[in-house]
């Protein structure tokens, strides 16, 4: 039995221009990237091949860094490097801006939207990670504003069933915040990582985060009971290094299959199964699959599509998004 | 370096941690000399640097020193200019003045301590003693170090509070007129001013009450009536503030409070109460066992031995104060109690005043930079439902400020927040209104109410600082 990465599709998604992120919506059914030309493209299948559905322009006037479904599909968020988040709504077959999130005081780095579609969270170069909160008016409103971080935040990422918040930074480490007594704070810092932590994700049931860095590791932590009873406890019970020849950009979950998929700056996109005989307090994650040349330049972001198993999507400084297929052969 | 200034400080900084000398994008003023035009710079095994000229001649290069005022005047970074602030307003400076002024026969500096009632709360609290009590104490310290004077800021904050009303009114006046005159938003914070002024400008400074802070309204009563009474040019006062607060620093160094004429500062030099705690500690003394001291009743409000304070919270009760005399003055109601309704989170707080059903008076208090962006974002969007905001950058407000004394080991912080206040709370309020020793200020000194000279005595201004972007700092 081996496993295999295809191409099934090439798209030039931000022609001249750098893709920075993907986003597959909450059916499955359209893919949002975002781009240093300042906008954001919604693509979609039309018999075999994918197209550009609509542009999202105007709203940034710098790069779009991050784009984010929210739970229930209506809305998009964009992350700037304007300082901005934006919050776009649907509207017949296109969007329309909604409003304006502004606070930040320099580049948002990233942008995700919690499972309830009731708590949005960014990050920043400001080293802040703040939460806001939409009410049934669309109205934003800042809920907190926590400096965990000693530098830039580039990543947050929501628990999938929980109200816990996990983000990386440019300081080496990973910081879980949650709401205590009507402040959000930082609960636990997880250290381990030797450079940037790029990218983070939680598996199915939120027990586990993997973490990927410019050390050029994957590190997977798990959480357990903590000793004091308040504080959490994340400890890091695998690290998979040998397999990335420069800085792993994103690291993603799939939470249909478990596959763990990196996209790196050494242009490959890598597919990473667990043993499920080995010893959960040790897991063990092999190589499955690798796609060496899978763009012309770095790979800055994996998506898994939430509802077909092994449909897989990256994008790339070269501007291009690809769509593949893991699966086994025989 | 660990920050201790208050968040928002924080945030508006692009690279908090990093000493001036490394980043700062402050242009440096170098004074160029004619002639030889070619020449290499060497740096030395020190790290100090030559420059070496065509004929081999070595010169020793001086280092650019950035002031604290080039750091006001620029939107590149604010707590960076930590180490620069350190130098300049430090217990060392204080012992400095002293010890001078020890050795000195004559030309002493008269030295004069203003103590913040917060300040006086969380020392109390860490040594077990009422908030009078460690007054007491601290002005019996004090004056043995040599200290001449030691007063208290509520007694300038009831200047604050009385020109905040009649500012209040004045903008509510005008309100159909102007439509920056409302909500009117209280400026005692200098972390919210700094970040004001350095990220909404234009917009937002129009809003901001040009009343004075009890810190600086001390200043003015200090460097001006009382230099001009015991018959003391203004820089013969070596003047200190003990403040909750390390972003009042900043403050006491705008240029808005530097006296040009007689080139000095109102305020010398801002101490915090953890400062005034490693006074003692360096002095090894406990306060447990300093014989009190009578007060200084000049400028301090007291009955007798006791302290007093103001109604309402803990930083300031301008929201209480202003409220109470707007409903009075504006709408003939005498209002006794407020209720606080607790908005999104405990530091976001309304009070309102309703007549015929109708909202008539509608303030809130927002602490924190979370519930300030909040404020400043239901302005920008025309959201504002509110006529006065009482804004401090520090959740909980002043009591809780970056320059109080942090909890002990095994000590709850929460916990001791809570005692502070308590330590506060149990001064006896007085209205600003019934104070008979201002009233007569008003007259003697600044001739009568609302007149030019209280304009310029007791208020300030607010300056936006243009953003500059540095294309350097460029991080993916």
């Amino acid at each position: 039995m081996k496993e295999a990465l295809t191409l099934l599709h090439r798209l030039n998604g931000h022609p001249d221009s750098r893709c920075w992120f993907v986003s597959w919506s909450p059916t499955g059914t359209l893919l949002a990237s975002c781009g240093g030309d300042k906008a954001v493209r919604i693509w979609g299948q039309e018999g075999d091949s994918w197209v550009c559905k609509s542009v999202l322009e105007d709203g940034h006037q710098r790069t779009v860094r991050k784009v984010a479904w929210s739970p229930c599909g209506n809305y998009l968020a964009s992350a700037s490097f304007d300082a901005t988040t934006c919050i776009w709504k649907k509207k017949n077959d296109g969007f329309e801006s909604l409003t304006v999130l502004e606070g930040h005081e320099n580049e948002v780095k990233c942008v995700a939207w919690a499972p309830s579609g009731n708590l949005l969270a960014t990050c920043s170069r400001d080293k802040s990670v703040w939460v806001w909160e939409v009410d049934e008016e669309d109205d934003y409103e800042c809920v907190t504003v926590v400096n965990s971080h000693t530098q830039d935040v580039k990543h947050v990422v929501w628990h999938p069933t929980q109200e816990l918040l996990a983000s990386a930074s440019y300081d080496n480490n990973i910081c879980i915040y949650k709401e205590d007594d009507d402040d959000w704070e930082c609960r636990a810092t997880l250290q381990g990582h030797t450079s940037t932590v790029w990218s983070l994700a939680f598996d199915a049931t939120g027990q586990r985060l993997a973490s990927c860095s410019d050390d050029r590791t994957v590190k997977i932590w798990k959480e357990y009971p903590s000793e004091s009873g308040n504080d959490l406890s994340w400890k890091c019970v695998c690290t998979l290094s040998g397999y990335h020849g420069r800085t792993v950009y994103d690291i993603v979950w799939c939470r249909l299959t478990g596959a763990l998929a990196t996209a790196c700056g050494d242009d490959a996109v890598r597919v990473f199964k667990e043993d499920e005989t080995a010893d959960p307090d040790q897991p063990v994650f092999s190589l499955a699959a690798q796609a060496t040349k899978a763009h012309n330049q770095d790979v800055n972001c994996v998506a898994w599509n939430p509802k077909e198993a092994g449909l897989l999507a990256s994008c790339s400084d070269d501007g291009d998004i690809a769509i593949w297929r893991f699966e086994e052969e025989d | 370096m660990a920050s201790q200034f208050s968040g928002v400080l924080q945030l508006t900084d692009l690279d908090d941690f990093i000493t001036p000398s490394q980043e700062c994008i402050k242009p440096v003023k170098v004074e160029k000399k004619r002639g030889a035009s070619v020449a290499k710079i060497q740096i030395e095994d020190d790290g100090s640097y030559f420059q070496v000229n065509q004929d081999g001649g070595k010169q020793k290069l001086e280092k650019a020193k950035i002031t604290l005022n080039d750091c006001l005047a620029c939107s590149g970074c604010i707590t960076s200019a930590e180490s620069v602030l350190i130098t300049q307003q430090s217990h060392e400076e204080l012992f400095k003045v002293l010890r001078e002024n020890k050795a000195k026969e004559t030309e002493q500096m008269l030295v004069v301590v203003s103590l913040s009632p917060q300040s006086r709360a969380s020392i109390a609290a860490r040594y077990g003693l009422s908030s009078s009590e460690a007054g007491r104490r601290l002005t019996s310290f004090f004056k043995g170090l040599g200290v001449h004077h030691v007063f208290d800021t509520s007694y300038s904050r009831t200047f604050s509070l009385l020109e905040s009303q009649r500012e209040f009114v004045e903008r509510f006046q005008r309100k159909e007129q102007d439509k920056k005159s409302l909500p009117m938003l209280t400026s005692a914070c200098p972390g919210w001013i700094c970040y004001a002024e350095k990220t909404h400008g234009e917009f937002i400074l129009p809003y901001i009450s040009t009343t004075r802070s009890p810190q600086q309204m001390m200043g003015s009563l200090v460097k001006g009536y009382f230099a001009e009474q015991q018959g003391l040019t203004p820089q013969q006062i070596y003047h200190v503030a003990v403040m909750p607060c390390p972003d009042k620093k900043l403050e006491a160094s705008r240029p808005d409070f530097y006296l040009n004429k007689p080139e000095t500062r109102e305020v010398d030099c801002v101490l915090t109460s953890g400062e005034v705690l490693k006074m003692l500690e360096e002095e090894k003394v406990s306060l447990s066992d300093v014989q009190p001291a009578p007060l200084d009743t000049m400028f301090s409000n007291v009955n007798g031995d006791e302290f007093l304070s103001h109604a309402g919270s803990a930083s300031g009760g301008y929201l209480h104060h202003v409220f109470t005399n707007a409903a009075k003055q504006l709408l003939g109601e005498e209002v006794k109690e407020l209720t606080y309704k607790t908005l999104r989170n405990k530091d976001f707080q309304e009070v309102t005043l309703e007549k015929d059903g109708v909202v008539v008076l509608c303030f809130a208090s927002t602490y924190g930079f979370r519930n300030i962006q909040n404020l400043v974002q239901k302005l920008k969007r025309g959201k504002s439902p509110y006529h006065f905001v009482e804004v401090m950058a520090c959740p909980s407000g002043c009591l809780n400020g970056g320059g109080q004394i942090k909890a002990l080991p095994g000590e709850n912080q929460k916990e001791l927040l809570q005692k502070v206040e308590e330590l506060y709370k149990a001064d006896l309020p007085q209205a600003p209104e019934d104070d008979t020793r201002v009233a007569e200020l008003y007259q003697s000194w600044l001739h009568s109410v609302g007149e030019e000279r209280a304009r310029e005595l007791l208020h300030t201004q607010y300056h936006a600082v243009e953003k500059m972007t540095n294309g350097l700092g460029m991080k993916w």
